[in-house]
């Protein structure tokens, strides 16, 4: 007996979770004052820390405070929200839906990135008032597309965490001791190549530390960097985007059979 | 290819949950939850698994859903594998686990209904036109642009049952459909459920109540401490156990001898005691009619306060019987 069944589009599903997210948000919209504080105060304590720090200073607290205040909200914004599926009971519906979480995973991680531009957008903004003017970028256009890119690719990495989300109640609290570390080790704040020498291969291999330093090069005239230059970083920025895409694809699957085997999916 | 013709059959299944505790220390702790399950059923029928507390119901309704693995065994819902063909499957069944949790309350029930829409590949030219219906057809029209944290417990439910079946199911799962309904929702929700069948789709759904399966379910199968201890038509299931008759006495307590006494009754083939407070009460199952209230008195002569009825066997009892028998 053949039965007829509707045809899933994957690319509608990241949609529907896409727009999931951002009507969550607009339900409790009072959540964007402190989302909008945040990035307020870390814009002005990186220019306060930056200040002096040589002609470049207003890009280097950009991209400090830039970096802070996003890349929390788009590395993890997916797993809080696969925590909160657990807690809501959501999860096991949309588990037992046709379509693959890792595509509703997408489509938050789209919204994450987004919201977390918006925390970027006002650091920038921030920034240009105190210090009465906008940084002298060489490059405005390639910098924003740059810096979208690394964002991207900082969520790639969110989308291999979102995974431990599912695996397990307890991902939470394997985040919380990593999260500094991550913050650190990538060179969200000061180059990586400050840190001591033994953390750089560590570091490589997170994209966004070949994506912020590529940001640098293309913002601050002579920096030295890795000292591999623009290009190579940016091919490893591409590159460990697509391997971490392709560690999320196929542990998606794993993960999914493991917690069906479990039977945990209504733990929270 | 099918396996086979029902639309839902089971052979062995087990399933075994181990649940750790501690961190450094691990104690793992093994349920059994379902120990070799064996059920078949047709193609349009609505089939009851019905079942006390801890069961094994809500495992085995998410095993065959695909969402939980067995241990053992195998399981077939339209033929095809629930573990290996699940990617088929899940298009195809739907699945209403129901309660407070499962959705998303700080938005409406119809973007609820969107959002599994889409999940479900409903085409989006049709889909507002489907959600319409079925809000209609649960009664939820003019509460669905609310946000469901407004919902009543009953609306919920029915914003359940309304995302389980809105990308038109062959067969559907349902978890306990009426618990925490007020009697008129109750009633709803199982007539929603009849008409469901007189769509063609097959259903299968658990309860803890006796009347709603007998009501609901010309087939059902009774599970306790993960096993099927009967499965049956329910007129015939009304024979298993003793006779047609009841009978039950009431006072403050009764003698080990009076109970025995009673027992030896002819005809008699079971007494459950059960206390109520102060009151204890026997039930008698009769299998002639040669018995009669005033029997059980003459055999009852300390007790003035004595209260004896007869009354007719109900499923209920028939289901109390079997769990019991199976608690012995
Ligand atoms: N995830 C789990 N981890 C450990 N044990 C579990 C898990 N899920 C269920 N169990 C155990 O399996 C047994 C059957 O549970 P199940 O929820 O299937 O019963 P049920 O018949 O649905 O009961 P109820 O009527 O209370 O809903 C119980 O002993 C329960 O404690
Ligand atoms: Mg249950």
């Amino acid at each position: 007996m053949e039965t007829v069944a509707n045809e899933v589009s994957r690319g509608r599903s990241t949609v529907a979770s896409l727009r999931i997210a951002i009507l969550q948000f607009l339900a409790d919209p009072q959540w964007l004052i402190p989302s909008m504080i945040a990035p307020v105060v870390f814009a002005l304590v990186s220019y306060e820390l930056f200040r002096g720090s040589g002609p470049y200073f207003l890009t280097y607290a950009i991209l400090g405070a830039g970096m802070m205040s996003m890349w929390g909200q788009t590395l993890y914004g997916s797993g809080w929200a696969t925590a909160q599926d657990r807690e809501f009971g959501t999860l096991e519906p949309t588990i037992q839906s046709p379509t693959p979480y890792l595509y509703v995973i997408l489509g938050r991680v789209l919204w994450n990135v987004l919201s977390g531009l918006f925390g970027g957008l006002i650091v920038y903004a921030v920034i240009v008032v105190a210090a009465g003017g906008p940084p002298a970028l060489p490059d405005p256009l390639g910098f924003a597309i740059l810096f979208v890119f690394v964002m991207l690719s900082l969520a790639s990495v969110g989308v291999v965490f979102a995974a431990f989300y599912v695996y397990t109640r307890y991902a939470g609290f394997i985040q919380n001791i990593g999260e500094f570390a991550f913050y650190v080790g990538t060179g969200c704040m000061f180059p990586v190549v400050l840190l001591p020498f033994w953390t750089n291969p560590i570091s490589l291999v997170f994209p966004p530390t070949w994506g912020l330093d590529a940001l640098r090069y293309l913002a601050i005239p002579g920096y030295r960097g890795f000292g591999w230059g623009f290009w190579v970083d940016l091919l490893g920025a591409l590159g460990t985007t697509v391997a971490y895409l392709a560690i999320a694809g196929s542990i998606f699957h794993r993960v999914e059979r493991h917690v069906l085997e479990e039977g945990n999916l209504s733990q929270y | 290819m099918s396996a086979t013709s029902f639309a839902i059959e089971t052979r062995g299944v087990t399933r075994v949950f181990d649940s750790r505790k501690g961190f450094l220390f691990r104690e793992v702790s093994r349920t059994e939850a379902l120990k070799g399950v064996d059920l078949a059923v047709e193609q349009g029928a609505i089939f009851g698994l019905l079942g006390p507390n801890g069961a094994g119901k809500t495992t085995l309704t998410k095993i065959l859903s695909t969402l939980l693995l067995p241990t053992g065994g195998r399981a077939f819902v339209l033929g095809h594998d629930v573990v290996t063909d699940a990617e088929w499957l899940r298009p195809r069944i739907g699945l209403v686990l129901g309660g407070e949790r499962g959705l998303y309350n700080r938005i409406s029930g119809r973007e609820n209904l969107r959002y599994f829409a889409d999940l479900y590949g409903l085409p989006t030219a049709e889909r507002e036109r489907r959600i319409e219906e079925i809000l209609e057809r649960v009664d939820l029209s003019s509460a669905a642009d609310r946000r469901v944290e407004e919902y009543s417990r009953g609306m919920k439910q029915k914003l359940h049952l309304a995302r389980g079946i809105l990308h038109r199911p062959q067969v559907l799962f349902l978890d306990e459909p009426t618990i925490g309904l007020d009697p008129k929702s109750a009633r709803e929700t199982r007539k929603l459920v009849r008409s469901l069948v007189a769509d063609g789709v097959t259903i299968f759904l658990t309860t803890h109540y006796m009347f709603e399966a007998e009501e609901l379910c010309p087939q059902l199968a009774i599970l306790s401490k993960g096993r099927i201890v009967a499965r049956d038509t329910v007129a015939r299931l009304r024979q298993l156990v003793g006779g047609d008759r009841t009978l039950e006495a009431e006072a403050y307590g009764f003698e080990d001898s009076e109970v025995s006494a009673l027992r030896r009754l002819p005809g008699v083939s079971k007494i459950i005691e059960e206390e109520y407070g102060p009151r204890t009460r026997l039930t008698l199952r009769v299998r002639t009619d040669e018995i009669r209230p005033d029997d059980v008195r003459a055999l009852l002569p300390d007790h003035p306060e004595l209260e004896v009825k007869e009354r007719r066997t109900s499923l209920e009892d028939v289901y109390l019987d079997l769990v019991e028998e199976e608690a012995h």
